[in-house]
């Protein structure tokens, strides 16, 4: 008789429990002490000299990247984000040293998100070696005692599966409802204007821009317009004008990163016709996008 | 270009129709909407996320600054635990009263940090020894943990508490 080994490098998952998402109690603890993990100011005017708004952005494309490439648990960049704001909103930080600070707080949050977390070389690697090991490791340190070794913050995607199983939505569209939803938080995460808001807002805006987007309110009355912006504002007690001009400012974001990535293509294929052999690769490049990706219409 | 202009409405409908036929080849080009439909690359570390961001480091300067940041930290939880980390004892007076304890008396877990291939000292019983094993070394402290011994006296102030029970008198405790 031989014996086999048949764990494999699949993630194994709990079931979503229904006593967890199914009390309201939860959401109401999520709700009640969401505000306690936000930064304390607006850090750009009133703590940091050297780091500007374009470089927190820079920093935060990075390490979404890098969370995706590492495909770390869709958590695990939002919450690295929300140490990234908190440290930066009482710590004066020299520009230089963001990249090494994005690098901590992605450590940090991966060790507290994941069953297999992000290690210190691999994330010195990702900054192209410009840091080391033992500088993030101890940096970890300073970042945890700003952070006064509150970790477990809330985060927009803790309010994903409260919200949507409170709402009539059909059942064969909740993963694509969700896949969405999940990449709106991770926009509004590398943009600062929503550093201040609290998760839940975040969370219900993006519910609201994915049922939009995906256009499921055109079959459901309760779904329409206003109806479901006074359904979602209810769920999670925010108010109905907040809501809007949230869910507005997320299209926007959208939007803008769109017309950014409209630039760079269009910069792209400049590149590309001074250059026949990349413009081979780069065609290589697409047809092995995934089938499925095409289908995801935002 | 002309063919995307945002227009601002309630309804948010028609809006997104109007981008919805152009928005695929676009997706992938974009910054940050291209990662996340893409779903990252394949393959070990050092795809296209890898780069300098903000040019080199000035490492002097980063560890002048860790050692001022840590040393203030200790001098805060000095304060704030009325002991003196440094010198390992209390401060005379305050609100927070030490009390030695043998160190048999205390779980494992607070004993003096072994580091590396140094002995474990005999005698603290199997049961200990087990706890110990459980217990997962942090990597900081098997790596260059020699070469930064001074350093690392100040920085782990947890292992200051070792061996000692506090008893708070009026202050609420990590005030």
């Amino acid at each position: 008789m031989e014996l086999y080994c048949l764990e494999t490098d699949t993630v194994v998952r709990a079931r979503p429990d229904p006593n967890l998402l199914g009390d309201d109690r939860v959401l109401q603890s999520l709700l009640t002490i969401e505000e306690r993990f936000l930064p304390q100011c607006s850090y750009f005017k009133c703590v940091q000299k050297d780091i500007q708004p374009f470089m927190r952005r820079m920093v935060a494309t990075w390490m979404l990247e890098v969370c995706e490439e590492q495909k770390c648990e869709e958590e695990v960049f939002p919450l690295a984000m929300n140490y990234l704001d908190r440290f930066l909103a009482v710590m004066p930080t020299r520009k230089c040293n963001l990249q090494l600070l994005g690098a901590v707080c992605m450590f940090l949050a991966s060790k507290l998100k994941e069953t297999r977390p992000l290690t210190a070389e691999k994330l010195c690697i990702y900054t192209d070696n410009s840091i080391r090991p033992q500088e993030l490791l101890e940096w970890e340190l300073v970042v945890l005692g700003k952070l006064k070794w509150n970790l477990a913050a809330v985060t927009p995607n803790d309010f994903i599966e409260h919200i949507v199983k409170r709402l009539p939505l059909p059942e064969d569209k909740l993963d694509l409802i969700r896949k969405h939803v999940q990449t709106f938080i991770a926009l509004c995460a590398t943009e600062f204007n929503f550093a201040m808001h609290p998760p839940s807002m975040i969370a219900t805006g993006s519910v609201g821009a994915a049922i939009c987007g995906l256009q499921l309110n055109s079959t459901n009355h309760a779904l329409w317009g206003d109806n479901l912006t006074e359904l979602l504002a209810k769920i999670t007690n925010t108010e109905v004008d907040l809501l809007k001009a949230c869910q507005e400012q997320i299209e926007r974001v959208l939007m803008n990163s769109l017309r950014e990535g409209r630039r760079q293509q269009h910069k792209q294929q400049q590149q590309d016709q001074n250059n026949p052999r990349n413009k081979a690769l780069n065609d290589q490049d697409q047809s092995s996008t995934p089938t499925d990706v095409r289908d995801i219409n935002l | 270009m002309s063919e995307c202009v945002w227009v601002h409405t309630h309804t948010h409908t028609n809006t997104f129709s109007l981008i919805q036929a152009e928005l695929m080849c676009v997706m992938m080009s974009s910054p940050v909407l291209g990662t996340l439909c893409r779903g990252g690359v394949e393959g070990g570390v050092g795809g296209s996320a890898r780069r300098c961001l903000f040019g080199s480091v000035d490492h002097e300067e980063l560890q002048r600054d860790y050692t001022l940041l840590m040393r203030a930290e200790l001098q805060d939880a000095s304060r704030r635990w009325n002991f003196d980390f440094i010198a390992n004892k209390p401060h005379v007076g305050g609100d927070i009263e030490w009390v030695v304890l043998p160190e048999a008396r205390v779980p494992s877990l607070y004993h003096d940090c072994t580091v590396g291939p140094v002995p474990r000292p005999k005698g603290a019983g199997p049961a200990s020894d087990l706890e110990e094993d459980d217990v997962p070394k942090t990597p900081e402290r098997c790596e260059g943990a020699e070469k930064h011994t001074l350093k690392r006296k100040q920085t782990n102030i947890t292992d200051f508490y070792q061996a000692k029970r506090r008893v708070v008198t009026s202050r609420k405790s990590g005030q």
